[in-house]
């Protein structure tokens, strides 16, 4: 079947590396990280968790959106905040900011032909607060919107109804792969022919509730030097730092690119899915599962895998995580004798959860409009076992013509995304 | 950024329901006037600060540029056309006017609240229990844990409607009630004797929220009301988990230290029990009379104690 070609042609992002292109275009270039201290976990001594990559220049720690507040060109109404979560603020920012990038107008963006789908956990924090609040003085003495705030369809119900979508909406929930996902069926929608237009809109919150669960799990890194806390790659490599953010990407067909006049970033050619169906928490150590979804997206992109010149890494910085993709490249490519550049920008963004796939599609677009290749920052001692990968420490002044985008998710969910020059 | 993060979080020293704190942070948005008022009627139960509190309250919700509008306005200014407050900004406004005044308010009852006047009324007379234009009083669960001395788990009566002499309430059969594990094995039944507690207990709340002209209008002290007596009982159907009991209570006489109420008991409308007298013994507050003693054991017949 003939299958319409997709394109990304806006971007918003609310990060820990910056809130606007530049900005975000600037850190990849100079390898700057976004982490910085968190002053409840300084606050609390059972707390070991020294970095967060956290959002500048918001404010949604309280559980009281209207104690919130949010740079000063972005306009978000009473009515529509309160049944927003932290991380919601996040992405409704990133909307406004893709909408205007790729000049949508109203009608463009409500329409039976443009969908949107989201990513995120919901909002722990805010889930925490109403329950104890519900516990405490009944249900009748708490929010009407405390669920559409909560839970983890809370981007959706907010984005839609806000946003006036009328195509397809969803929400994905594969932890770490869930915006990798939601980027591939919103892919498959505008390829297929169901929509000429889709969103995609993946956030975290970033905060006491959202985090520290993960040290529970001794996922993230307690690190005291920023530089050795996020360091993919490296010997040292420990663990995550955590990231809070807002992202959204605009998809189009070609033909609304080109009714529209508008420049994409990049073509979005393919992706590819499977599962390791190996443990709850930890990736197959073999990579079992990403290299079939790596195989997959290039079979899908209708490409050979010698075309691929830049790997956008899912590396977090964990030890078992990183050497299990580490071997699912070399399985894939370098066996057969290919080299792409290989980074993981999560050594300056940090990792955004359900955030991050989308995150790196945002990196990947910047990146190929922008005419660089992100170097993978911090490392000192490369790991052996990723010596024959050739990973990029500097960022290079060209740009990919094909990249992969990876992501790994809790249960062994896998997702590689594949995007073009245009 | 870090040094801009205020710890606002409420995961520590949560403030209790009905404290002077809770009273706080619910208006905190509000103006001091406003909360000076909402403590002072705490304390007072003066119903002239209503409308102050009341307007306090909305003023919050309301737009700047239609604060003068709410402010001159009058009684006449509607939530919805005049100061377009939504569904949601009335359903928060409604929260903090229950906590400030403590009382209640069932979404029915919210629905005829169109404009500034008719709140101030509804709750006029809802905290001096006139109920003027409207004649009963309806207490969710939460109100009525709170004031009956019955607890979980022996609490048969999630929601209360009062008139001045009569009661209407409901309790829901979950089946989780331990007592049906036994009663009967592999056969959960309702047992008739506590639809008899059930009606007792509406009938001890009628008794501690309504003052009575044959008391003196003084107040039954919770902790001191006991079951004394039923007579006339008869059931007429089995009651099993998943039914919620309609209960009703109506006083046929009082007089320190007894009260004689009528009790019924329906299910789906469906008549299940009639009790012809449910008899409470009761201790007024402040009052030195030992119901056990010489004045009223004569009185008290049948059951004793709870």
């Amino acid at each position: 079947m003939e299958r319409n070609r997709v394109y990304v042609s806006g971007v918003g992002i609310i990060s820990s590396i910056g809130n606007d292109r530049e900005s975000v275009l600037q850190s990849l270039r100079s390898l700057q990280h976004g982490f910085s201290s968190y002053q409840p976990f300084e606050d609390d001594d059972l707390a070991e968790v020294q970095f967060v990559g956290l959002v500048k220049e918001f404010d949604v720690e309280s559980s009281d959106y209207e104690d919130w507040s949010f740079p000063s060109p972005y306009k978000i109404r009473r009515e529509t905040l309160r049944g927003l979560g932290p991380h919601g603020v996040y992405c409704y920012c990133a909307m406004q900011q893709a909408i205007q990038d790729c000049h949508l107008t109203e009608e463009e963006i409500s329409n039976p032909d443009t969908g949107i789908y989201t990513s995120s956990a919901g909002s722990p924090m805010m889930l925490t607060y109403n329950v104890n609040r519900m516990r405490r003085l009944g249900p009748m003495r708490c929010s009407p919107t405390g669920i559409v705030s909560s839970i983890s369809g809370t981007l959706s119900f907010n984005l839609v109804a806000n946003f006036k979508i009328q195509g397809s909406s969803c929400g994905f929930s594969s932890a770490c792969a869930s915006s990798g996902h939601a980027l591939g069926y919103a892919f498959d929608d505008i390829a297929q022919g169901r929509q000429k237009r889709m969103f995609v809109v993946a956030g975290e919150d970033a905060n006491y509730e959202s985090i520290l669960p993960f040290a529970g799990m001794r996922a993230l890194s307690l690190e005291g030097d920023p530089e050795r806390a996020s360091c993919p790659f490296d010997t040292a490599r420990n663990g995550f730092v955590s990231a809070g953010g807002g992202i959204a990407l605009v998809l189009e067909s070609e033909d609304e690119v080109n009714r529209r006049g508008v420049e994409p970033y990049a073509e979005f050619i393919g992706w590819g899915q499977a599962s390791d169906g190996h443990n709850v928490a930890i990736s197959h150590p073999e990579g079992y599962g990403l290299a079939r979804a790596m195989k997959l997206a290039v079979a899908n992109s209708e490409i050979d895998a010698g075309e691929i010149d830049y790997i956008n890494a899912h590396a977090t910085s964990t030890i078992i995580g990183d050497s299990s993709e580490g071997k699912a490249i070399i399985d894939v490519f370098d066996s057969q004798g290919l080299k792409p550049k290989i980074s993981s920008t999560k050594a300056i963004t940090g990792h955004g959860l359900s955030l991050a796939s989308a995150l790196e599609a945002a990196i990947v677009s910047l990146s190929i409009q922008a005419g660089i290749t992100p170097g993978s920052a911090h490392i000192r001692n490369l790991d052996p076992i990723f010596e024959p990968l050739n990973i990029i420490r500097e960022t290079e002044s060209e740009s990919p013509s094909v990249a992969m985008s990876n992501s790994s998710g809790f249960g062994g969910a896998n997702v590689s995304l594949v995007f073009r020059r245009p | 950024m870090s040094d801009q993060t205020t710890t606002t979080r409420e995961t520590v020293a949560e403030p209790a329901r009905g404290s002077d704190e809770l009273l706080k942070e619910t208006l905190k948005r509000c103006s001091s006037g406003t909360l000076g008022a909402a403590l002072e009627f705490r304390r007072t139960g003066d119903v002239s600060l209503v409308p102050k509190i009341v307007l306090g309250i909305i003023e919050r919700s309301v737009e700047p540029d239609l604060v003068d509008q709410l402010r001159n306005g009058g009684d006449s200014i509607r939530f919805i056309e005049d100061l377009q407050i939504d569904s949601i900004d009335m359903i928060e406004t409604v929260m903090m006017v229950e906590e400030a005044m403590g009382i209640s308010i069932k979404n029915e009852e919210l629905i005829e609240l169109r404009t500034i006047g008719d709140m101030n009324t509804f709750i006029h007379e809802k905290i001096s229990g006139m109920g003027t234009s409207k004649k009963t009083q309806f207490f969710p669960f939460e109100e009525v844990a709170a004031i009956l001395p019955h607890q979980n788990p022996f609490l048969f009566l999630h929601e209360a409607t009062l008139d001045d002499r009569s009661a209407t309430g409901k309790y829901k059969i979950s089946g989780d009630e331990d007592f049906l594990e036994g009663h009967f094995k592999g056969n959960p039944v309702f047992p008739a004797s506590l639809m008899l507690e059930a009606l007792g207990q509406l009938a001890v709340f009628l008794l501690l929220k309504k003052p009575l002209d044959e008391l003196g209008r003084e107040r039954v002290d919770a902790a001191d009301v006991y079951f004394t007596g039923a007579d006339g009982v008869r059931c007429y159907k089995i009651c099993k988990p998943g039914d919620t009991l309609e209960l009703s209570v109506s006083l046929k006489r009082v007089r320190d230290p007894i009260a004689v109420f009528s009790g019924q008991v329906h299910v789906n409308g469906e008549k299940t029990a009639l009790v012809d007298e449910v008899t409470l013994a009761f201790r007024l507050e402040g009052s030195e009379k030992k119901i056990n003693g010489e004045n009223g054991a004569a009185e008290i017949s049948g059951l004793n104690g709870n």
